[in-house]
C-alpha cells in the first residue's frame, strides 16, 4: 500500500508532502524493516521443482534490489519433508525464515510422520500452480495410458511416499483398476535417474524438471494432470480426458513461523508480490517452465490452504492411508 | 579429435583471462582452507560459496564454485594426516595411514603425497568428464536401487580387508555404525526411529559429530594416557623430512591409477558417492600390495589410494550433472543449484547450446588442479610443522576450534553433548581395540544400503530374486563374496601347496 501512495502524489509533484505520506504510510503498514539476511528452507534436494522455484524467486528479489536482506536457500531433506518442516517451525517467531511448501507440507503431518502440521505456519504467499507431467523413457513401449491399462500394472516413482505423484498413482491404480507400485527417491532428479535407466516406468513429473528432458527427447509425455491442456504441448491429453477422472496441480508457495510477527510477514509478500511481477520473473521462470502465474495471500491463501489440507485429508482417507 | 579441440580452445580461453584466473585461484583456495576445516567439506564450502558467487558472470561463478569442491577434496586430506581427523566422509580412509605416518614424523611425505594423489585423481577424472562424459552418463542410469544395493554391499564388505586383525570387531563396529545411521526419520515412510522422543535426533546425526567425536576427541584422550614425549623434537628432523617427496610419487603409481578408476567409475553413480570409491580403492590397493600387512600403519598406498580416488570421483559426481541435469552427490546438488541461479538449465542440450560456456568451464577445471598442486606443495612445509607444536598446545587449540565449528552449524549445544558422548565412545573403543572406520562407514554408507534395498524390493514387489536376475548386481555380488571368502580360500590354498612343496 504504501508504495501506491507515494507513487500517486509524486505524479502531481507534490514531492515532500509524498515523501512525508510515504514514509508514514511505510511507518503503518511496515513497520518492519529487515536487518538480517532471510533463511528459505526448501524441503527436497537442490534442482528440483521446489528448489528451483524459490531459487529463481529469491534470485529475482535480489536482482531488483526489493530488500537489503540477502537470502540463503537451505536444502533440509528427509523424512518427506518432516525434517525442513520441524527445523524450519522450531525457529517459532523468526521474522527472516521462510519455508517453501509442496504437497508434503500437507500430507506427512497427516499420516502422523511429523511433529509439526500445517498449523504451525503462517501463510507467506503461494506464487503458483504446476500441473504434473506424466512422462515415460523415450523407448518405453507404453504410448498412452490405454498402453498402461492393457497391462494393468505400472511402476512409477515419487518424491516421498505421500507426495503427488505417489497419491496421482494410487488414483490412477483405482481410476484405471491397475496395480500402480509407487517407488520413492529423494526428489524429482532421483526419480528421472531411475526412469532412464530403466528402473521404474513412468514418472508424474513437474514441468521444470522434465522439460529439457522432453526438449532433447529423453523422454516422452503422455499426460498432463491439469484441468485443461498446457499451452506448451497442446498434442498432450489430460488425464481427464483420456477417460479418468483424475485432476491434481501443486500449489507453489512460502510461508514463515507461526508467530512470526504480522508486519514482517505482509512486507515480505509484498516484495513477492513486486517480484512475480517482474520481467525477470516472467523471461526466468514462467517463460522457461511453460507455467501459469499465481498470486496468493493473507486471508485467501489461508483459506486455499484449508482447502487443500481437506482435499488431501478426504483423498488419503480414501486410499486407505488414513482412518 | 573434435573434442580435444574445443577442450583446449576452452583451456587457452580460461587461461588468457585475468578474471577467470583470479576466480579459479580463489575458489581453490577457500576451498582447501574450508576442507582442511574439521567437519567441514566440499558441500558446506560450495553451499557458502554460492552466494558470493553467482554475482559474476556465468563462467567465472561456476569456476569459482568448482574451484571450491575440488579444493575442498584436495583440504580434506589435511586434518586426516596430520590430526587424525577426516574433515568429511571422503577422507575418512586416509586417515589409516595418514595418520600414522604423520606420528612417525613424515607429515609432510605424507601430505605430499596426498597432494600429487589428488592431482592425479583429479586429472583421470577429468579426463574422463571431458572425452567420455556421453558414455559414461548412459552406464551411470543403469545403475537402480538393485545395483546401489549390491555396490554398497561390496562397499561395506570391505571392513574385512581392512586391516585390523580381529574381523568380529570390524564388525561389530560396521553394526554399530549401520544402527547409528539408522537414527532420525525414516528416509521412505518418514516416522521417526530410534530418536527417543527427541527432537536433536530427529534429523539424524551428522557425520561431522560422529568424526570429530570419534577420531578428534577420542584420539585426544587416548594421548592423555600415552608415554610418548609431549612433541617431536624439530632436531630429529631434517628439512627434507617436511618436503613432499617425488619418489613416492613413482612408487604408488600403479595405486593411482586404479584408485583414480575406481573413484571415477564409482563417482559418476548417482548417489554412491565419493566415500564408497575411497573405500574401494583402499580395499584393492591392500589386495594388490606385496605388503599389505603395512597397511594401517602408514603404507604410502593406503594415502595415495583414498585420495586420488576421492577427488577423481568428484569429476565422475559431474558427469550426469552436465550430460543429463542429475546431480549425482550432495555437493553436485549445489553446483546444479549454482548453474540455475545464474540462468542455465544443465541438461541434454547444454553442451550444444552452452558448447562454449561448457568447455570454457572444463578448461578452468584443468588449470585449477594444477594451481592446487603448488599451492599446496608451497603449503606442504608450513602444515608439516604442526608436529612440532607440543601436544597440549595443538590439542588445545584444536579442540577450540573444533568446538566453535560444531557449535556454529546449528548453534546447538545438543550437538556438542552428541559430539562429546561420541569422544567417550571413540576412546572406550581405542581402548577395546575396535577400530573407528567401520563404524563411520556404516554411518555414511547404511542409508544408502537401506533405501537401495527398500525401493528395489517395492519396485519387485517383495521379490528378492532381482539380485541376482539383474547382471550387474549378480556380478557385484559375486565380486562381494569373494571379498569375504579370500582369506579362507588362501588359507585352504597354502594348506594343501605346502606339504607338496615340501
Amino acid at each position: 500500500m504504501s508504495t501506491i501512495i507515494s507513487h500517486s502524489f509524486s505524479l502531481h509533484g507534490v514531492r515532500t508532502l509524498a515523501l512525508t505520506a510515504g514514509l508514514l504510510a511505510a511507518g503503518a503498514a511496515h513497520a518492519f524493516a529487515p536487518e538480517r539476511d532471510v533463511t528459505v528452507v526448501v524441503t527436497s534436494s537442490a534442482g528440483g521443482g521446489s528448489d528451483t522455484i524459490t531459487r529463481i524467486l529469491t534470485d529475482t528479489i535480489s536482482k531488483m534490489d526489493l530488500t537489503e536482506s540477502n537470502f540463503v536457500v537451505e536444502n533440509r531433506t528427509g523424512g518427506s519433508g518432516a525434517v525442513g518442516y520441524s527445523y524450519a517451525a522450531k525457529r517459532a517467531e523468526d521474522p527472516y525464515l521462510w519455508a517453501n511448501i509442496g504437497v508434503s507440507f500437507f500430507t506427512t503431518p497427516l499420516l502422523g510422520e511429523s511433529p509439526v502440521t500445517y498449523k504451525d505456519f503462517k501463510p507467506l504467499a503461494a506464487v503458483s500452480e504446476d500441473p504434473y507431467i506424466m512422462v515415460v523413457a523415450k523407448d518405453s513401449p507404453i504410448k498412452s495410458l490405454q498402453d498402461i491399462k492393457a497391462a494393468g500394472r505400472m511402476i512409477s516413482g515419487t518424491t516421498g511416499i505421500v507426495a503427488d505423484p505417489a497419491l496421482l498413482a494410487q488414483r490412477l491404480e483405482t481410476a484405471m483398476g491397475i496395480e500402480a507400485d509407487v517407488v520413492p527417491f529423494g526428489g524429482d532428479g532421483e526419480v528421472v535417474a531411475a526412469l532412464l535407466g530403466g528402473h521404474i516406468e513412468v514418472q508424474f513429473g513437474n514441468p521444470s524438471e522434465v522439460l529439457p528432458l522432453i526438449q532433447s527427447g529423453d523422454v516422452r509425455p503422455i499426460a498432463v494432470s491439469s484441468e485443461e491442456r498446457l499451452p506448451a504441448f497442446p498434442d498432450v491429453p489430460t488425464i481427464k480426458e483420456s477417460g479418468y477422472d483424475v485432476v491434481l496441480t501443486q500449489l507453489r508457495g512460502f510461508v514463515m513461523p507461526a508467530n512470526a510477527p504480522d508486519d514482517a510477514v505482509a512486507y515480505w509478500a509484498d516484495i513477492i508480490k513486486k517480484a512475480l511481477e517482474s520481467e525477470n520473473w516472467k523471461t526466468q521462470y514462467l517463460d522457461r517452465f511453460k507455467v501459469v502465474p499465481k498470486y496468493m495471500a493473507g486471508a485467501e491463501f489461508a483459506a486455499e490452504m484449508d482447502k487443500r489440507n481437506a482435499d488431501y485429508t478426504a483423498l488419503m482417507t480414501t486410499l486407505g492411508l488414513i482412518k | 579429435m573434435e573434442t580435444l579441440t574445443l577442450l583446449g580452445h576452452g583451456i587457452a580461453t580460461a587461461a588468457t583471462d585475468p578474471g577467470m584466473l583470479l576466480a579459479i585461484f580463489v575458489g581453490a583456495l577457500v576451498g582447501l582452507l574450508i576442507g582442511a576445516l574439521p567437519g567441514l567439506g566440499p558441500t558446506a564450502g560450495v553451499a557458502i560459496m554460492l552466494p558470493v558467487a553467482v554475482g559474476f558472470e556465468p563462467t567465472v561463478a561456476l569456476a569459482m564454485l568448482a574451484g571450491v569442491y575440488y579444493g575442498a577434496m584436495f583440504g580434506g586430506a589435511v586434518t586426516s594426516i596430520l590430526l587424525g581427523i577426516p574433515g568429511d566422509a571422503p577422507s575418512v580412509m586416509t586417515v589409516m595411514d595418514g595418520y600414522p605416518l604423520a606420528k612417525m614424523g613424515q607429515a609432510g611425505r605424507a601430505l605430499g603425497l596426498a597432494t600429487y594423489a589428488s592431482f592425479i585423481g583429479g586429472l583421470i577424472g577429468l579426463i574422463g568428464l571431458t572425452l567420455m562424459a556421453n558414455v559414461v552418463s548412459r552406464y551411470a542410469l543403469m545403475f537402480g536401487p538393485t545395483e546401489m544395493t549390491a555396490l554398497m554391499v561390496l562397499s561395506l564388505s570391505l571392513v574385512a580387508v581392512l586391516g585390523t586383525d580381529d574381523h568380529l570387531k570390524s564388525f561389530l563396529a560396521l553394526g554399530i555404525g549401520l544402527w547409528l545411521g539408522m537414527i532420525g526419520l525414516d528416509q521412505i515412510m518418514g516416522g521417526p526411529r530410534f530418536t527417543f522422543g527427541s527432537m536433536a535426533l530427529l534429523e539424524g546425526i551428522e557425520f561431522s559429530l560422529i568424526a570429530v567425536g570419534m577420531f578428534g576427541l577420542g584420539q585426544m584422550f587416548m594421548a592423555l594416557e600415552e608415554e610418548t614425549p609431549d612433541k617431536v623434537d624439530a632436531a630429529t628432523y631434517s628439512y627434507r623430512s617436511m618436503l613432499p617427496r617425488l619418489a613416492d610419487l613413482v612408487a604408488t603409481k600403479t595405486t593411482l591409477v586404479v584408485g583414480s578408476l575406481i573413484g571415477f567409475l564409482v563417482g559418476v553413480l548417482p548417489g554412491a558417492g565419493a566415500t564408497a570409491s575411497t573405500m574401494m580403492a583402499y580395499g584393492a590397493a591392500k589386495k594388490m600390495s606385496k605388503e599389505p600387512e603395512t597397511f594401517g600403519k602408514g603404507a604410502l598406498d593406503g594415502v595415495a589410494a583414498p585420495e586420488a580416488a576421492n577427488n577423481s570421483a568428484s569429476y565422475g559426481a559431474m558427469v550426469t550433472l552436465f550430460t543429463l541435469g542429475i546431480p549425482g552427490s550432495a555437493t553436485t546438488a549445489v553446483l546444479l543449484a549454482g548453474l540455475l541461479m545464474v540462468g542455465l538449465q544443465p541438461g541434454p542440450r547444454l553442451f550444444q547450446e552452452q558448447g562454449e560456456f561448457v568447455w570454457t568451464l572444463f578448461g578452468t577445471f584443468y588449470i585449477g588442479n594444477l594451481a592446487l598442486v603448488f599451492i599446496t606443495i608451497l603449503l606442504t612445509p608450513i602444515l608439516a610443522a604442526a608436529i612440532f607444536v607440543s601436544r597440549g598446545l595443538l590439542f588445545s587449540i584444536v579442540m577450540g576450534i573444533v568446538i566453535y565449528g560444531i557449535y556454529s552449524i546449528d548453534l546447538s549445544l545438543e550437538a556438542l553433548l552428541i559430539m562429546a558422548v561420541f569422544g567417550v565412545l571413540g576412546y572406550v573403543m581405542a581402548k577395546l581395540k575396535y577400530p573407528a572406520v567401520p563404524l563411520i562407514m556404516g554411518v555414511v554408507l547404511g542409508p544408502l544400503l537401506e533405501l537401495g534395498v527398500r525401493r528395489t524390493l517395492i519396485a519387485s514387489r517383495g521379490d528378492l530374486s532381482v539380485f541376482y536376475s539383474h547382471p550387474i548386481s549378480l556380478t557385484i555380488f559375486i565380486a562381494t563374496a569373494l571379498v569375504i571368502l579370500m582369506p579362507w580360500i588362501n588359507r585352504l590354498y597354502q594348506r594343501t601347496m605346502k606339504p607338496s612343496q615340501a
